[in-house]
């Protein structure tokens, strides 16, 4: 199932019989009421927040908005969230990929559970990933001889809020490949293979253009979750600023620091920057069908 | 013939591991969390504090940089982190390499040298390890249009009062211990001065309470957004609202608890950083006259006699300035009223009771 | 939700032509098989597997009597209660307004049309932590909305359960949405045609054949609404008031005993809230799966 879904095309002039008997019956207006309240509740529930923070954040100028975001560790705390969300956006198209694959073509013991599992994510709080990861990470985590055998620091740092985030994002990708690779007609693999291709050439050849959009709307659902990512990189980061802060702890601090227009503003950029994503490969998804 | 794929794939597996291990920071002007000694080069320190100092600290920390340079010709750059006392605290413990630490309550310093990672004796520092005082007040709106005076008006009927969470807040821990003392004092009218007496007027101050934030600054935040009455803070979070143009009044009630932060370097970070010069010097600079001058800018009372005078005009004397001492130290304060069958956690229990059933 | 889970028609054919290809290497050990296996699995092992295993060892480490006494404890089950009572509300809305919504993107053309469906989409691009900023932007007790409310009505939208069902609604809007629209717009028209030609009137033709197919997608974007929110923490923590035993819900309480070393409550309640969301999450697989295997049926 996917979230973001889009109608494939606008359903012009139907011919429902149900439509015509509310219009008769209901009244004239049944159609107008009903439009005019749904639009009303997305205005509300949606749109106005939004211009809120729009305002909220203009509200001393653009000159205001520019000198506020125009500070080292601002920049610092947006390139910490760029660079997690592109490591977990590259290892989880490779391994999303992988995953996807060996669930459609391969059949093992066990299958229908991790099938499950792939979801948990979803069901899991940020705040009990972040736990999870400290868990197993922090000073006295299961996981802790390993890591400082191995010279890294894992919690409160870098690597443990890819982690994190690596965990938030997991299930998008894969939903995203599995339907298409079913729907892919193995017959076309069976044919290069007869063909004399080897195994990666045919993956390269046949198999990956027809997974390319599936990656596509995978990587952009996973980009804008990672951007977004606050609960988990709170608890296992620490926010230290210039080490573990990221545009959203960033945020958060502003606020705390009570620097409106900072917060305000970061906030806009941050949540422009996922929207192009997300409504980007809506657009895309639509021209193509 | 899925060999080479697997192949590859097991091989790019092991490259993005070396990958995120290598560039464990990824910025672009990281140095490894291990550094080159303090001895020549540049030298980095981390500050873990508690929230309401962060704007002395903003200011203190150049100045240092400045004398570290001037006497060593070392730069020094110092990564801050300003979370909720207790937050910091355990986040030390579990790992989060914070060279000095700079927080609310001694009971938080006390669980770090529980975990063996501060093995000296900080509070043979100058006045006691402790580096700032404040005390327990109101913050009240402009005007002080609910005529708030003391700990008794708190008790006025829909009254919204704000006070963090003591899980996470130190603050909310001087909070709860100051409203308790000054009752057992004697100085709440209509409470008997003993712990029974104490006990009601907790009671009924929670029954008012009606946001309880993560940490001293969210709380103060959240007043100054236009929630509650009245917060019960630090007098020191108060000042630095007015300085950054908050328009709020600063209430202090006759008699309320002293509150003493300390400071120390944790050893075994200071260690392994190679960095135990630079942090003992950072601490030392902080009791400097220097260091309590800006602390008293920034709304702390300073533990340093002569620079109390000099601010006095700021810091109008508190009748009845009671310490944890009161209470018989954090060590004993800590289990009795926070601990899980402490006494705060009773009465708050309690308090949901009676509301439940209203 | 990985669709179906019956094995692919064409699974063995694989099988066959994998191990022809693997003659090159050894014919009998299909090594490309097991490596990309083994790769897939050990990713899901570290990210997924094991740290589920270790939230439920660190809760279950002092046994079941204690795992229950902290999930029993007077402010965690009322974190749980608020959590769980809360997203009901929203569930029971966001599904009325989501199917409406989508009925109205679907069946009606008006201007504007593109936009909306567009908007739909923004809350999954929103930061969690910016809704919460937002909301008390909008509605928190200083501003003109929350200050109105609060004057008028003695309502306090933010700081209470009000503003953790709006955060909630806002965050799970597009949920239902998607999961009814491509169901409706599949809807064969001439089932509704044929009915009205054998005399249905409309609200028959509504309950007996537009009705019945939504069911499934109301029911699992329902589903997983709620089991977005239960775990809900960026924005809440900032809209809620985070008072144990009134405003503070489950993940906050998480949060607070983490923070302080209530390690075992912490994961205690961190096992309630992932099996009932996971549980529903399950539950709404599960109905797909019968829908789908029902209609395969039908269609043999």
């Amino acid at each position: 199932m996917s979230v973001t879904a889009s109608p494939r095309s606008a359903l012009v002039k139907t011919q429902s019989p149900f439509l015509d008997w509310l219009d008769q019956n209901k009244g004239k207006w049944t159609k107008w009421t009903l439009i005019t309240l749904v639009v009303a509740y997305v205005a509300f529930l949606i749109v106005t927040p939004i211009a809120a923070l729009a305002v909220g954040a203009f509200e001393k100028g653009i000159g205001k908005i520019i000198s506020s975001l125009n500070q080292p560790d601002v920049f610092l705390a947006f390139w910490n969230t760029i660079w997690i969300s592109l490591v977990v956006v590259t290892i989880h198209a490779i391994f999303g990929t992988l995953v996807a694959w060996v669930f459609v073509r391969h059949r093992f013991p066990g299958r229908n559970l991790i099938n499950g599992l792939v979801d948990m994510p979803f069901a899991v709080s940020p705040v009990v990933a972040g736990y999870m990861l400290l868990l197993l990470f922090g000073r006295n985590g299961m996981l802790a001889p390993v890591i400082d055998a191995l010279g890294i620091q894992v919690a409160f740092a870098m690597p443990g809020m890819v982690l994190a985030t690596l965990f938030v994002t997991m299930p998008f990708m894969i939903r995203e490949l599995v339907p298409v690779l079913e729907a892919f007609d193995i017959r076309q693999e069976k044919a290069a293979a007869t063909l004399g291709a080897t195994g990666w050439q045919t993956f390269w050849r046949v198999t990956f253009p027809a997974l390319r959009w599936g990656m596509i709307y995978g990587i952009t659902l996973t980009f804008a979750r990672a951007l977004g990512e606050f609960g988990a990189v709170l608890v296992i980061g620490g926010g230290v600023q210039g080490r573990t802060e990221t545009a959203t702890l960033f945020i958060y601090r502003a606020l705390d620091e009570r620097q409106y227009i900072g917060a305000y503003s970061a906030a806009l950029v941050l949540g422009l920057f996922s929207l192009i994503l997300v409504l980007g490969s809506d657009w895309l998804r639509r021209k193509r069908e | 013939m899925f060999f080479k794929s697997s192949k590859t794939i097991i091989i790019s597996l092991l490259l993005i591991a070396i990958l995120m291990t290598g560039c464990s920071s990824g910025k672009p002007t990281e140095t490894s969390s291990t550094n080159s000694p303090a001895t020549g080069g540049d030298v980095k320190l981390v500050l873990a504090a508690y929230t309401t100092p962060r704007e002395a600290y903003g200011e203190i920390i150049p100045l240092f940089q400045a004398f570290w340079k001037d006497k060593t010709g070392q730069t020094v750059t110092v990564e801050e982190s300003y979370q909720g006392s207790g937050t910091q605290s355990r986040a030390v413990v579990e790992g989060f390499e914070a060279d000095i630490v700079a927080l609310s309550l001694e009971a938080d310093i006390t669980r770090i040298e529980k975990a063996n990672l501060i093995t000296h004796d900080w509070r043979s520092e100058p006045f006691g390890g402790m580096v700032s005082t404040s005390a327990v007040a109101f913050a009240v709106r402009e005007g002080n249009p609910k005529n708030i005076k003391d700990w008794a008006d708190l008790l006025q009927p829909d009254l919204e009062v704000l006070t963090p969470n003591p899980k996470t807040s130190g603050g909310a821990m001087w909070n709860v211990l100051a409203l308790y003392g000054a009752a057992k004092r004697g100085h709440v009218e209509g409470f008997s001065a003993d712990d029974a007496g104490a006990q009601d007027f907790l009671l009924n101050v929670l029954q008012n309470v009606s946001v309880m934030d993560k940490g001293a600054r969210e709380s103060i935040t959240n007043f100054e957004k236009g929630v509650g009455d009245v917060a019960i803070t630090y007098e020191n979070e108060v000042l630095v609202g007015q300085q950054a143009g908050v328009n709020y009044q600063l209430v202090l009630p006759t008699s309320t608890l002293r509150i003493d932060n300390p400071v120390a370097i944790v050893d075994t970070y200071v260690d392994k950083h190679g960095t135990r010069e630079v942090a003992e010097a950072f601490v030392d600079f902080l009791f400097t006259k220097q260091a309590q001058e800006i602390f008293a800018k920034y709304g702390l009372r300073s533990p340093d006699a002569e620079v109390a005078k000099a601010t006095a005009a700021q810091y109008p004397p508190i009748q009845d300035l009671f310490t944890i001492d009161e209470f018989g130290g954090w060590k004993e304060a800590t289990p009795t009223f926070f601990g899980d069958d402490g006494i705060f956690y009773k009465v708050f229990a309690q308090v949901q009771g009676i509301q439940i059933n209203e | 939700m990985l669709p179906h889970q019956q094995p692919s028609p064409y699974q063995n054919m694989n099988v066959q032509t994998t191990s022809t290809q693997t003659n090159k290497r050894n014919p009998s050990i299909p090594w490309g098989q097991v490596g990309l296996r083994s790769a897939a699995l050990g990713y899901l092992a570290l990210l997924l597997i094991i740290p589920l295993l270790i939230i439920l060892q660190d809760g279950l480490r002092e046994g079941l009597a204690e795992f229950w006494r902290q999930v029993t404890l007077p402010a965690a089950w009322s974190a749980l209660k608020l959590t769980l009572w809360t997203s009901t509300v929203m569930t029971v809305i966001n599904i009325v307004m989501g199917t409406l919504t989508a009925f109205v993107l679907v069946r009606y053309e008006f201007p504007g049309k593109s936009i909306l469906n567009g908007i739909i989409d923004l809350p999954l691009a929103i930061p969690t932590l910016v809704t919460g900023v937002m909301l008390v932007i909008l509605f928190g007790p200083q501003e003109a909305l929350g200050a109105w409310l609060k004057d008028k009505f003695d309502f306090s939208v933010m700081f209470a359960p009000p503003g953790i069902i709006l955060a909630l609604l806002f965050l799970t809007f597009p949920f239902v949405v998607r999961s009814v629209q491509p169901v409706l717009m599949d809807l064969d028209l001439s089932q509704e045609r044929a009915a009205s030609t054998l005399g249905a009137g409309g609200w028959t033709i509504f309950r007996r054949i537009i009705l019945p197919p939504l069911t499934l997608p109301v029911i699992t974007g329902g589903l997983l609404s709620f089991a977005r929110a239960i775990g809900e923490f960026g924005s809440i923590v900032i809209v809620a008031g985070n008072i144990p035993f009134r405003s503070q819900t489950a993940a906050v309480y998480v949060f607070g005993e983490v923070e302080s070393e209530n390690r075992l409550g912490a994961s205690a309640v961190s096992i309630v809230m992932v099996a009932i969301a996971y549980g529903l999450l399950m539950f709404a697989e599960y109905l797909r799966n019968r829908r789908s295997k029902g209609s395969k049926k039908e269609a043999v």
